[in-house]
């Protein structure tokens, strides 16, 4: 079912950006259905491995409005920040593409099988330089990373630490010559001082889905409906909203703040949840912004 | 000579009359036997009563004396025929008579005073059941033994004491229940719910749990205060009324749970067995069945905290009580049957570390320890549990400064009110049906007594969707907001009131 080849790099339908590095795969193993326009515009998307609720609904935001855009969403199909992005692409109805760390015939991480197998359905790819169900090692990581920096023209750093492989892709994709955008985050978060410092060394701030699809000579087509502009059901609770639209919070908290019980702040919040006007992650409410601003 | 004397004998929480009869030879060799099934405890019995005897001052008659406990088919357990066999054994050699209609009851020490015997209360019942007027214990039990009204409960110190009054040469008043003086308004809470800070919601999950009596689960960091919240649980569940306490009380006496001089529970109990607990005692067991901690906790809280801690085998065991409130152990001698209505709090951590969510620190765990974790944490026990809350670790410097403001958070005495209110709308609800509150309700109750509105129908279905319900968790949903609208005395289920139920539903994180 799940078809499996492998392009030289001779071939006319090896990825041309791979193409022009210093030390691309001699040959390149892919499962699923080869298609070479797969390739012609891409985004590589990277993160850490342990995202917070911010740099999830963040992903989920960005990745949604560029794949819906028709741009190929390229990561590494690690836990975190990457999965989110292949799961992003996948709901989005675009493509992605997974370059595996291991074997091209085997699942790394084994438990986000089920997701493999419906990228692989939705006409996306895994792709890997190496062959067989070779294990993953400490090498091939960084090594992978190489090839999701050279694979786009630009690379989106969501989430980071001060040493993580997000920042090794990030090395490789200025090597490369590559666009770098990084989403700023709260500078008490860990995940966020490797981005704070790729924004301080040059990198392009993110702070709507615009600023990457202008790169790509686009625009975002949806315009969100805004939060406020629907007054009718949701004016009793407008002032979740309002609260939130400062930072995202828990319930506790956002009752103190509007000094209602509890029990009512609940209520008001589940309706606003299941109109999707808040999302949950994490313990906390965020206000939904849709793709428009993050 | 033989002298019979009417003593008791427990299996669980019922009783049955055991004659124990005394004979002294006046033939054949001095030996002195226990025969009927005595175990271990009752065996032994022989040397306590010996040596109290001599050193009460009596001569033990050198002769051959037999002691039978009948019906001889019935195990016996317990030191407490101590006293019915020194009584036995005194009325021959001190020359008195044991009246009639008269229980005996206590377990002697070597000096011949008499010990605290667990039981004190089962045995009281039992005499009144069987209209005997006088029951003889020891001192220390009378106090238990006289929340029975209507039968006259003699405290014994000393064996010296109980020869002297049976010689009439002194008089021994029979108690009077220290328990009618105290009233059922004065219980002290322990944990009050105004002396926590912040938390709001899962306080509002614990009132919700008290009025409906459902079952919860709190996730949250260490130190988050999921220990605190749930002992200040049975402070704002309604009191217990006479029949209640006596339930919990007879329990307590036949696990000898009740201190010397103890009398009649008037608190809601609060049981927190740790996780390295075995089923038997979780549940109860034993070759003579013993109530377990579920049983402790009749009518109370039964907390485990670091639910998903507990071994599998030991949290199963767990689901019949939970569904049923009793459990029968059934062993080959005997099978008891033991109550166990309780609210269940279990308590976990949301991930191997503790810390993932936490705002203060950072979670070390991966992926899969995480969702191997979260495995451990579900299956058939957790369907029982309708509520789910997160317990996040509270922020003083925020808290302090929100709290400036807004009024000091509501007394556990201010909450009972409510839910005791809720209470009373429920038992005039199911009136005509065998449950009392709205978390016994199984599917049948649910469809005749639960009427939705389109619009709330709409906004569950719409919930179920967005939130993937399973058909079970649409079911708990309805229970909670039936619940909550009984909180707020409304006889209809608003949106409203289903829109804060779900708040509590299970797997979010």
């Amino acid at each position: 079912m799940m078809k499996a080849g492998c392009i030289d790099i001779k071939s006319s339908e090896y990825p041309p950006l791979l193409k022009m590095i210093s030390d691309p795969p001699e040959k390149l193993y892919f499962r699923g259905n080869w298609d070479p326009g797969i390739f012609t515009e891409t985004l590589s998307v990277v993160g850490s491995r342990k995202n917070t609720g911010y740099g999830q609904i963040i992903t989920e935001n960005l990745v949604s409005a560029v794949s819906v855009s028709g741009i190929t969403v390229v990561s590494g199909f690690m836990y975190g920040t990457d999965a989110a992005a292949h799961q992003t692409a996948v709901d989005s109805g675009g493509k992605t593409v997974a370059v595996m760390p291991c074997g091209i015939m085997r699942i790394h991480p084994e438990h986000q099988e089920s997701l493999y197998r419906k990228m692989l359905l939705k006409n996306s790819i895994a792709i890997s330089e190496y062959e067989g169900d070779m294990q993953p090692a400490r090498w091939t990581f960084p090594r992978r990373n190489r090839i999701i920096a050279a694979l786009s023209p630009a690379l989106l750093v969501i989430e980071a630490g001060i040493k993580s492989g997000a920042l090794i892709t990030a090395n490789y994709a200025k090597k490369y010559e590559r666009r770098i955008f990084a989403v700023p985050g709260p500078l008490t978060s860990s995940v966020s001082l490797g981005t704070a410092d790729l924004i301080k060394k040059g990198a392009y701030i993110v702070t709507c889905a615009d600023d990457i699809l202008g790169f790509y000579g686009r625009f975002y087509p949806f315009t969100n409906p805004d939060a406020f502009s629907e007054k009718d059901e949701y004016s009793k609770s407008d002032y979740v909203l309002k609260i939130l639209s400062e930072e995202a919070l828990s319930i506790d908290e956002i009752a103190r703040k509007a000094l209602k019980p509890v029990s009512e702040t609940g209520s008001d919040i589940t309706k606003l949840l299941i109109g999707n006007k808040v999302i949950q992650k994490g313990g906390l409410y965020y206000l939904n912004r849709g793709g428009k601003r993050c | 000579m033989l002298i019979k004397v009417t003593s008791v004998s427990f299996s669980g929480l019922s009783t049955i009359k055991i004659d124990v009869e005394v004979n002294i030879a006046e033939r054949g060799l001095p030996t002195f036997d226990i025969i009927g099934l005595p175990n271990k405890a009752v065996a032994e019995s022989k040397e306590r009563v010996r040596t109290a005897l001599i050193n009460t001052g009596i001569s033990f008659p050198m002769r051959k004396i037999t002691v039978n406990l009948a019906p001889g088919d019935v195990p016996k357990d317990g030191a407490f025929y101590d006293l019915p066999i020194a009584a036995g054994i005194l009325s021959e050699t001190e020359c008195f008579e044991i009246p009639g209609s008269t229980l005996f009851f206590g377990e002697l020490s070597l000096d011949g005073s008499l010990r605290h015997t667990k039981g004190a209360l089962l045995a009281a019942l039992f005499a009144k059941e069987q209209k005997i007027k006088k029951i003889f214990v020891p001192d220390e039990s009378a106090n238990e033994a006289t929340v029975v009204g209507g039968i006259e409960v003699y405290p014994v110190k000393t064996l010296r004491q109980l020869i002297s009054y049976f010689k009439s040469e002194t008089a021994i008043f029979p108690a009077h229940s220290e328990s009618s003086t105290e009233k059922r308004e004065h219980i002290r809470v322990e944990f009050d719910m105004s002396e926590i800070m912040g938390q709001e919601q899962a306080k509002r999950a614990l009132e919700i749990a008290a009025a409906g009596g459902h079952n919860l689960l709190m996730t949250g960091s260490p130190g988050a205060g999921k220990t605190m919240l749930a002992r200040a649980l049975p402070g704002i569940l309604p009191l217990l009324n006479d029949e209640e306490s006596l339930e919990v009380t007879k329990i307590y006496s036949s696990s000898g749970n009740i201190p010397p001089g103890g009398s009649l529970i008037r608190s809601r109990p609060f049981r927190s067995p740790h996780h390295i607990i075995s089923q038997a005692g979780l549940v109860g067991g034993g070759s003579h069945p013993q109530p377990g901690e579920i049983s402790l906790a009749h009518r109370g809280v039964l907390f485990l905290d670091e639910f998903n801690e507990f071994p599998r085998s030991v949290i199963e065991a767990l689901r019949q009580p939970v569904e049923d409130g009793r459990l029968t152990i059934s062993r080959s001698l005997e099978r008891v049957t033991y109550p166990s209505r309780f609210i269940l709090v279990a308590a976990a951590n949301p991930c191997p570390c503790g810390y993932l969510n936490d705002s203060t620190k950072e979670c070390t765990c991966t992926r899969k320890e995480i969702s191997r974790y979260r495995k451990k944490l579900s299956g058939p026990i957790l369907d029982r549990i309708d509520l789910h809350v997160e317990v996040p670790v509270v922020d003083i410097k925020k808290l302090a400064e929100s709290l400036k403001g807004p009024p000091r958070p509501e007394s556990s005495e201010k909450i009972r009110e409510r839910i005791t209110s809720a209470r009373e709308i429920q038992k005039k609800r199911f009136s005509g049906e065998e449950i009392h509150t709205n978390s016994e309700m199984k599917n049948r109750l649910i469809r005749k007594y639960i009427k939705l509105d389109n619009e709330s129908r709409a906004l569950l279905l719409h919930a179920s969707k967005s939130f993937s319900l399973s058909a079970r968790s649409y079911l708990k949903i309805i229970k909670i907001s039936r619940t909550i609208a009984d909180l707020a005395e409304s006889e209809k289920i608003k949106t409203e009131h289903i829109a804060e139920a779900l708040q509590y539903r299970p797997g979010i994180a």
